[in-house]
């Protein structure tokens, strides 16, 4: 799986390509946190590319949210495929992310 | 063709794999994308706590997955030479918890449970049997 960093504004933006699951979740994991580590307190993530998720990549997802909560930033997820918003409802996962259609909407969302 | 088996090593690098293999008959026999995607989530779920969690060892263990497609559903079990380990009678976490007190982990089998329409585990002589059904619409 591959995950690009670029910034929009006080954004970042991180792009997930792939898949991610028990064998891509830790690199993903490092990326993350080095991001916010770096004080990038604003993070959309960009699921157009990825394709699967598992549980594995829930768990980073929501190690995020907890980690960008506690510096007073905003975390957005945008562009899901129809499967991966599945397994994010299936969970109860899509009560507790803010999550969009488009990355457009995702960066309009942020604080300037 | 309405069954398939594959036998992979205890290694979470073969998920991939195995999923490749049952696009592959669920395109052969016609099933829903749905269904095949959600047969290799729960798969992925399951063989991972089996590898992580169900050996003793690190040595190579084999895994033997079967399909069976019959009169519209679809039955796959999972066999493995682990230590006994029933993953049904494991917590379900609280989807209802604000994001600050959830704990992070116990979704894999949630999503199984949820994904299934049946799990049923059986320990039979040295090896853990799991078996998940799954009924397609008509």
């Amino acid at each position: 799986m591959n995950v690009t960093e670029r910034n929009e504004g006080n954004v970042v933006v991180l792009q997930l390509q792939g898949r991610l699951d028990g064998n891509t979740a830790k690199d993903f994991e490092d990326k993350l946190v080095a991001a916010i580590d770096k004080g990038k307190h604003h993070v959309a993530l960009d699921l157009s590319n990825l394709d699967y998720v598992s549980s594995a990549g829930l768990r980073v997802m929501l190690i995020g949210a907890k980690r960008i909560k506690a510096t007073g930033g905003k975390f957005v997820l945008t562009s899901m495929h129809p499967n991966v918003k599945e397994v994010f409802d299936i969970s109860g996962f899509t009560g507790i992310f803010d999550i969009t259609s488009t990355l457009d909407q995702a960066l309009g969302s942020f604080p300037k | 063709m309405n069954s398939l088996t594959v036998t992979i090593k205890n290694d979470t690098t073969e998920i991939p794999r195995l999923a490749g293999l049952i696009e592959q008959f669920g395109e052969k026999n016609e099933l829903p994308q749905k269904v095949v995607f959600y047969v290799n989530l729960a798969l992925d779920e399951v063989l991972t706590n089996v590898i992580s969690y169900g050996y003793e060892d690190d040595q190579q263990h084999d895994i033997t997955v079967d399909l069976t497609l019959e009169e519209r559903v679809l039955t796959t079990l999972i066999w493995d030479d682990g230590e006994p380990f029933n993953p049904i009678i494991a917590q379900e976490p609280d989807v209802e918890l604000p994001i600050d007190e959830r704990p992070v982990g116990g979704l894999g089998l949630l999503l199984v449970k949820r994904m299934m329409d049946q799990v049923e585990y059986r320990r039979i002589g040295e090896r853990n049997c799991l078996s998940l059904r799954k009924k397609l619409e008509t």
